[in-house]
């Protein structure tokens, strides 16, 4: 590539990243510290007033509510996909690609309508409960819908494949050798995956989780559409701020706020690459 | 983060391009979906040779924050309920109307007019009324147990109640059990409400204001609150979907014409107006979307069975009975605080 056509590139990608990222990232940051006003969306005057409000107790509490689920969805979808993308990992090429395009075909529906076809599924006269019924398993209809057990569902389904994906990409360069050679020792199964498989596939698995983890923080629709709006998620309150109670610089600082958060974890999580890389180094 | 960001681009392009388009023979129509049957727009455009762009939203919040963004420009006719209203009428936003114009404003029903929220009419003109009440479902739970909005509290119906995701609605119901105005501004006696309800959440399954039908026909709720004209297109599915109206009072609301302060096509929009109050078209509306018209002079026209269908057309002394709401003006932050505090569980 000549020099020319690559400062070109450059130019374009930056100005790409400051008018679709950077510029609303800074209106974000300007309006959390706007003063509230009861009948305009913001005033025009310099107030911490927002970032006050975020350290009410109730608010921390949904904050709380918010990790809590994401950790629950997190962890949910990194025990489903471990042995799933293990098995993949050693299967021949054909059949590994067959495997992994099905996974990725539910990626070409929006996610919105995925979320509505699991309250078709989960309803209480939905299929799961037509199909229960019918094989005589149960007497009456599960009561699914509308309960944190309906809002994880929908979440592990939707959040599914961005935990598979890094993981895959990850136990893909894993030697099975060293598995052999372990067993050859005598290691039993618990301690090859102890100490060969979960270190060496650790940054697979912190890459996932963070993929899964920060998109599940902001997903409002799932809650409001599978868990009936009744337990507010810091995406809910970020949507009702901006577009019911018209409080923009309160739904901003919460914005900001998350952001912080997200991308601190982020910092940690290359932090801990970096470690881990030197130490194999040195090691 | 960037879902938000996308969704805002979308809003902002969407509003600049009814601001870009003036033309004489237009009129730009901004309401709530599925509130005007199609053939009735047709009907107006080759009436009149006006063409209608006709956008929709789900809510007041919506509309208003569009407006309000867009200084009340974009948009001829827009439909704003009861105490939406008198809030934006307050904030600047609508433009007087001119009864001269709308000759057909001699059928409208004297009761709606003149209402707190607009005294004289002076900014809006009524285009459908309606009320909040409970909807029962009859299959499960016996119709006589249920006459007022205290037996929602009823410890049977644990997690299945539905309630509108809307806070003056909500509170409607404590504060009327209460014996207090849905529409006060008193701090203290909204915390009563709230405390009340409270207490009434374990029976909540799920808040639900886009078409709260739904999870009543679906099976999962069995008990709650809707829209009278919900529950009458519920009844058409499942006629043991029943409406009651409770004894503390239901919550009434119109939906009102208004034309924002910056509408271009001022003269077609009281065209507009003039032609929707007509009794042809209003009837047409009505067998169309279920709620009940202010043109009393449509009622003859109206189908016996629709005209005496308790459900649209209430008895006056249930009407007597419940509260048209009003603008709380102040205290709206009051409300959202403690919606906040209801719906986060504390």
């Amino acid at each position: 590539m000549k020099p020319s056509s690559r400062i070109t590139i450059i130019t374009l990608l930056g100005f790409w990243l400051t008018i679709f990222g950077g510029l609303p990232l800074l209106l974000l940051l300007v309006t959390s510290f706007l003063g509230q006003h009861p009948e305009k969306f913001f005033e025009l005057n310099f107030s911490l007033e927002s970032y006050r409000q975020l350290l009410d107790s109730s608010y921390l509490d949904i904050l709380l509510r918010s990790i809590k689920q994401a950790v629950i969805t997190t962890l949910l979808c990194l025990v489903i996909s471990y042995p799933f993308v293990w098995l993949t990992a050693r299967m021949n090429k054909r059949n590994r690609n067959i495997v992994l395009i099905l996974v990725m075909i539910p990626f070409w529906t929006n996610s919105l309508i995925r979320t509505y076809a699991v309250r078709i599924i989960i309803g209480t006269n939905g299929l799961l409960n037509k199909m229960l019924l019918g094989l005589g398993l149960i007497d009456s209809p599960l009561r699914l819908m509308y309960s944190e057990t309906a809002v994880v569902i929908g979440l592990i389904y939707l959040m599914l494949p961005f935990m598979i994906l890094p993981l895959y990409a990850n136990l893909e360069k894993f030697d099975y050798r060293l598995v052999e050679a372990a067993r050859d020792l005598g290691a039993g199964n618990t301690q090859i995956f102890l100490r060969i498989a979960l270190p060496l596939t650790l940054p697979g698995i912190i890459g996932g989780s963070i993929m899964v983890f920060v998109p599940t923080m902001g997903l409002f629709y799932v809650a409001s559409l599978l868990g009936g709006g009744k337990n507010l998620l810091v995406g809910n309150l970020i949507h009702q701020n901006f577009l019911v109670s018209q409080n923009w610089p309160l739904g901003a600082a919460m914005s900001t706020a998350l952001i912080l958060m997200l991308l601190s974890m982020l910092l940690a999580y290359t932090f801990i690459l970096r470690k881990m890389k030197s130490r194999e180094v040195a090691g | 983060m960037k879902k938000l960001f996308i969704r805002f681009t979308v809003t902002v392009f969407a509003m600049l391009i009814p601001a870009a388009a003036v033309c004489s023979d237009k009129v730009f129509v901004y309401n709530w979906t599925e509130y005007i049957p199609d053939a009735v727009l047709q009907q107006f455009t080759e009436e009149t040779g006006i063409k209608v762009i006709y956008t929709t939203y789900e809510s007041n919040e919506a509309m208003y924050a569009k407006l309000k963004l867009m200084d009340g420009t974009g948009y001829d006719v827009v439909f704003p309920s009861t105490y939406y209203v008198n809030k934006m009428a307050k904030e600047g936003l609508l433009q007087v109307v001119d009864h001269e114009l709308i000759p057909n404003i001699n059928g409208l029903d004297a009761l709606l007019l003149d209402k707190d929220y607009d005294p004289d009419n002076t900014y809006s003109i009524p285009y459908m009324w309606g009320s909040t009440g409970i909807a029962v479902n009859s299959e499960l739970i016996p119709i006589e147990k249920v006459t007022s909005w205290k037996d929602l509290w009823n410890e049977e119906y644990r997690g299945q109640l539905l309630l509108h995701d809307d806070l003056r609605e909500v509170f409607h119901i404590a504060l009327s059990i209460k014996g207090y105005s849905s529409n006060t501004r008193n701090p203290k006696e909204i915390e009563e409400a709230y405390l009340l309800l409270k207490e009434l959440m374990p029976n909540v399954l799920l808040f639900n204001s886009d078409s709260p039908r739904m999870p009543y026909l679906a099976g999962e709720a069995t008990i709650g609150m809707i829209w009278n004209g919900e529950a009458y297109m519920a009844q058409e599915e499942n006629p043991a979907i029943a409406y009651v109206y409770p004894t503390e009072g239901a919550n009434f609301w119109v939906d009102s014409f208004v034309i924002p302060k910056g509408a271009k096509n001022i003269e077609n929009a009281h065209k507009f107006i003039n032609f929707m109050l007509r009794p042809d078209i209003a009837q047409a509306c009505v067998e169309s979307v279920g709620y009940a018209t202010p043109v009393l002079t449509a009622l003859p026209l109206l189908d016996e069975q629709l005209r005496n269908n308790p459900i649209l057309f209430p008895s006056r002394a249930a009407i007597e009975a419940g509260e048209f709401q009003t603008d709380v003006g102040e205290a709206l932050p009051v409300y959202q605080k403690f919606w906040e505090k209801l719906r986060s569980g504390n």
